[in-house]
């Protein structure tokens, strides 16, 4: 006689078995006995011990988290003081018809900047820990610091006929987001520990 | 295995947010579902240990991208069996499982002969590394043929088959194990 194959078994658990393997196994004891079987082994596996590693890799994965941030947060920094020495050469090339003033702000804005992305290099921003709201506030300021940092960017370029008046706005509003920046990091991020 | 793997919608948030907190408690969340995953199929601790610190790499790299569509677990698990079936390809590499599953199941293959009364724990671990792989991803995880064959570069027909024959050789070996 012939009986229903380990194939049979599983297409049955699976209910998609042909007519035969399922009239077949209706009737024989000893398919039905196999059957049973297999969902006890099932059944076993599923309930075997959950095991835990003998080590800690949170570690390993944290620190290749902060090495990851660092790494961004580098690029972040040279990409801004590019945008600002791309600035800094167009007042050289295209000094300002508007007079000696809107230089001299300019430069001290300029200044103002430079020591605030001191101040945050100082901080060391991957080396703390964070909420997630004060990550989420953080990494806005950095997104809209990189959007002013574009349209200085853009100012180099030959169809852009920027006013000198512009340009200090567009700095003074880069100090004000860098200064809110620095504070986020200082006040509401703690440090790793590491 | 019964282990809660609910994690709050909050939680999430955060961790996708980049809160290193947040993460660290996926990580304790998922760290022992993710190593016993790893661990039945691949049976070594130590590779077990590194496709969890792998998955986890994986995950907080790619957290922004979790959408929320079904449940975080199968998100994770997703990354988790892709991660254990790379290291078997990658082991195949270095050994033909099998003549490993053939010395290991033959009779007193290698000094490493099935004892009198073997349990089932022990044979599932005398399958080979792909035969685990199936029947760990489709009897205990509820993968389907079609996801597993997906998984592992293979048909269909190659996942049905590992399934029947690794449950043919673990009723083999239960038998045996079972007899007078």
């Amino acid at each position: 006689m012939m009986h229903c194959t380990m194939d049979d078994l599983l297409a049955l658990r699976a209910r998609e078995a042909s007519a035969w393997a399922r009239s077949h196994a209706e009737g024989c004891a000893a398919c039905q006995a196999e059957l049973d079987a297999l969902y006890q082994r099932i059944a076993q596996l599923k309930a075997l011990p959950a095991r835990r590693p003998a080590r800690d890799r949170w570690p390993v994965v944290r620190d290749a988290v902060l090495v990851d941030r660092r790494r961004r947060r580098s690029r972040w920094g040279a990409w801004s003081m590019a945008a600002a020495a791309t600035v800094a050469g167009l007042l050289v090339f295209r000094p300002f018809g508007t007079g000696q003033a809107n230089a001299a702000d300019l430069a001290s804005i300029k200044q103002e900047s430079a020591t605030l992305e001191q101040q945050l290099r100082a901080v060391d921003p991957d080396a703390r820990v964070m909420s997630g709201r004060t990550a989420a506030l953080a990494a806005a300021l950095e997104d809209r610091i990189a959007v002013i940092d574009g349209e200085l960017a853009r100012v180099g370029s030959p169809d852009a006929a920027r006013r000198a008046d512009e340009l200090v706005k567009l700095w003074q509003q880069r100090v004000d987001l860098m200064q809110e920046l620095v504070g986020v990091h200082v006040t509401r991020a703690s440090y790793v520990g590491l | 295995m019964t282990i809660s793997l609910a994690v709050p919608d909050i939680l999430v948030a955060r961790a996708k947010s980049g809160d290193l907190e947040a993460l660290e408690a996926l990580y304790r969340a998922f760290e022992t579902p993710v190593y016993h995953l790893a661990l039945r199929i691949l049976r070594s601790p130590e590779d077990a240990e590194d496709v969890l610190q792998e998955t986890f790499l994986e995950v907080v790299r790619s957290i922004k991208q979790y959408r929320g569509e079904g449940h975080l677990w199968g998100w994770i698990r997703q990354i988790a069996s892709s991660k254990a079936l790379m290291r078997i390809r990658r082991n195949q590499v270095r050994a033909t499982e099998e003549l490993h599953e053939e010395a290991a199941a033959g009779p007193g293959g290698g000094g490493s002969a099935i004892p009198a009364r073997v349990d089932l724990e022990r044979a599932f671990e005398r399958l080979s590394e792909t035969s685990r792989a199936v029947v760990w991803l489709h009897d205990v995880e509820g993968y389907t043929h079609e996801e597993i064959a997906e998984q592992m570069g293979k048909t269909v027909s190659f996942s049905k088959s590992q399934l029947a024959r690794a449950h043919a050789r673990l009723r083999g070996m239960l038998d045996e194990g079972a007899g007078p």
